[in-house]
């Protein structure tokens, strides 16, 4: 067996997590959460993990069932527990969310949703840290992607860890006056494992499989590409150094953090050398819009992060520096999640209409099922309100930034009618749409059975 | 089969191949590079030996037993196999000099 197959719940992942996004950036453009009340506060909370876990830990999720069998060339081990692993997160995610909403008092809902949704959350991730290990596991020595990936998921449990133990102790389920202490000094270092070490440095691994095959590109292992891993890995081992600096109120934290966030400038610059290395190199003389999409978020990753270092800028991006941690969410993150997503749908959707008819009749390229002028128009207007919506709230206008996530939420929503269109097969020339035996595909539910 | 039936044989594979695209690149196997190695033998016996650009791309059970079938319909071929191979790995240094990216 050369091939991974198809995973088959990988649709249904992506289209919670649009689900997920649409609903975010309509919170934020009604007003719900930060700039309208604290960073802390629970509606800025209920925000954030709607965002954070409906939308990029499902695409994540959604994206590794896919590629990690790509990275390793074997099944995956426990493939069957997708549907599971989506219902408790998604789940999980809701009763976390009304949790959230008990807290702020704005409804007469109980608060044990809180813990609840947190051990609910916690029991699905760790059921995809499960599957995700044992087939890594299966395919030792791992080449690097797989690498980044195993840091990832490393992350993503002491994220969900984390997280749980806060949803006990804003809840007030269990008193302890070691868990005060961490829900009022662990928060940074939830972000930091969620959004630095889960979403990030799993993008970067799987970016370094995904650019050169774009690109047609030589795919080498780069002594800068190692540095990257264990840039990555070092400044993730000094966040869980904190740890208990912070629990005994130990000083040094301050220090860590720091060194982590040098390392995290270091890798970012190392990782754009290498992106810029596989571009240059690459045979494709047009890079197609998901890689120049790509690029952006890239940038935009660059940019937050030298931003981040610089003390003035981040003491006038708001409390917690709210405006670098926007444009790092949805300039790199989100940008980076609905470039790909514009080829992963696209490629997807081919394999699973045309796969079984090809050699038997003419057949689309996958380029001919997405049409990139359209979505370029619809890129450039989501990257323009992401600026716009960042300097917003630098200057701290919330009705400048409302605006400007409302233009944000209509490019998002023309870019997931992208994704639609190209289920649909909307794009393809009417002579090459159906041929005998090719496969019309649901619009998110699995129809296909398992490859061999 | 003489040799120049053989090599005839060969070359009509080789140009039957080339309907069988990579759905990525959207570029026939053959002047991708992707057909290592076609070999005939007496009475219309065929093996194909060929690779994919990405090993582990969930295409790659499609276009082997695409490149199979597209072999099985070739006059004068009465057995066809295909067998996949990352030794060596594909890379972009493989495609024919002709191909416009």
């Amino acid at each position: 067996m050369h091939g991974a197959s198809l995973s088959r719940w990988t649709m249904s992942y992506f289209a919670a997590a649009c689900l997920f996004l649409i609903l975010g950036q309509g919170m934020m453009a009604a007003g719900y959460g930060y700039p309208t009340v604290s960073t802390a506060a629970p509606e800025t909370l209920a925000l954030v993990h709607v965002v954070a876990i409906g939308w990029l830990s499902l695409l994540m999720a959604g994206a590794l069932l896919q590629f990690v069998p790509v990275l390793i060339s074997r099944q995956l081990v426990g493939g069957r527990f997708a549907p599971v692993v989506l219902a408790l997160l998604v789940g999980g995610l809701l009763l976390l969310v009304s949790g959230f909403v008990a807290l702020s008092g704005t409804a007469n809902l109980p608060l044990g949703l809180l813990p609840l949704g947190g051990v609910v959350l916690l029991s699905g991730f760790a059921l995809l840290a499960g599957v995700l290990a044992a087939t890594l596991l299966a395919a030792r020595p791992l080449g690097l992607p797989a690498r980044f990936v195993a840091l990832g998921v490393t992350a993503l449990v002491a994220t969900a860890l984390l997280g749980t133990a806060f949803s006990l102790g804003l809840s007030g389920a269990v008193e302890s006056p070691l868990l005060d202490t961490l829900v009022g000094e662990g928060i940074g270092l939830h972000a930091a494992f969620g959004l630095g070490g889960w979403l990030s440095l799993t993008a970067i691994g799987v970016s370094y499989r995904l650019f050169p095959m774009f690109l047609l590109a030589p795919e080498t292992e780069k002594a800068t590409s190692r540095a990257v891993w264990w840039s990555g890995a070092f400044a993730l081992g000094l966040v869980a150094a904190c740890l208990p600096l912070l629990l005994l109120a130990v000083a040094g934290a301050d220090i860590l953090l720091s060194l982590a966030a040098l390392l995290t400038l270091a890798l970012v610059l190392l990782y754009g050398h290498d992106a810029i290395g596989f571009y240059r190199a690459r045979k494709r003389k047009q890079a197609e819009l998901n890689i120049r999409a790509s690029l952006a978020a890239l940038a935009i990753l660059a940019a937050a992060t030298l931003l981040f270092l610089l003390p003035p800028v981040r003491a006038a991006a708001g409390e917690n520096a709210a405006a670098l941690v926007y444009l790092f969410v949805f300039g790199w993150l989100t940008g980076l999640g609905l470039s790909q997503l514009y080829k992963i749908v696209a490629f997807m959707t081919w394999l699973e209409s045309y796969g079984p008819v090809l050699g038997r009749a003419p057949v689309p390229r996958v380029q001919d099922l997405v049409a990139e002028r359209r979505a370029f128009v619809l890129f450039c207007l989501y990257y323009a309100a992401v600026g716009a919506a960042t300097l917003s709230l630098f200057g701290g206008s919330a009705g400048l930034f409302r605006a400007c996530v409302c233009v944000q939420l209509a490019a998002t929503v023309a870019l997931v009618n992208e994704f639609v269109r190209a289920r649909r097969l909307s794009y393809v020339p009417a002579a090459l749409r159906a041929p005998a035996g090719a496969v019309h595909p649901r619009l998110f539910l699995p129809t296909f059975a398992p490859r061999r | 089969m003489d040799e120049a039936e053989k090599e005839a044989l060969r070359e009509a594979v080789r140009e039957a191949l080339r309907v069988v695209i990579d759905p990525e690149i959207g570029r026939n196997v053959v002047d991708l590079g992707l057909i290592y190695d076609v070999t005939v033998e007496d009475g219309g016996i065929v093996y194909v030996t060929m690779t994919t650009t990405t090993k582990g791309c969930p295409a790659t059970g499609y276009l082997k037993e695409a490149v199979q079938t597209c072999v099985w319909y070739v006059p004068g071929v009465e057995y066809a196999e295909v067998r996949l191979t990352y030794e060596p790995p594909w890379s972009p240094d493989m495609m024919a000099e002709t191909i416009e990216m």
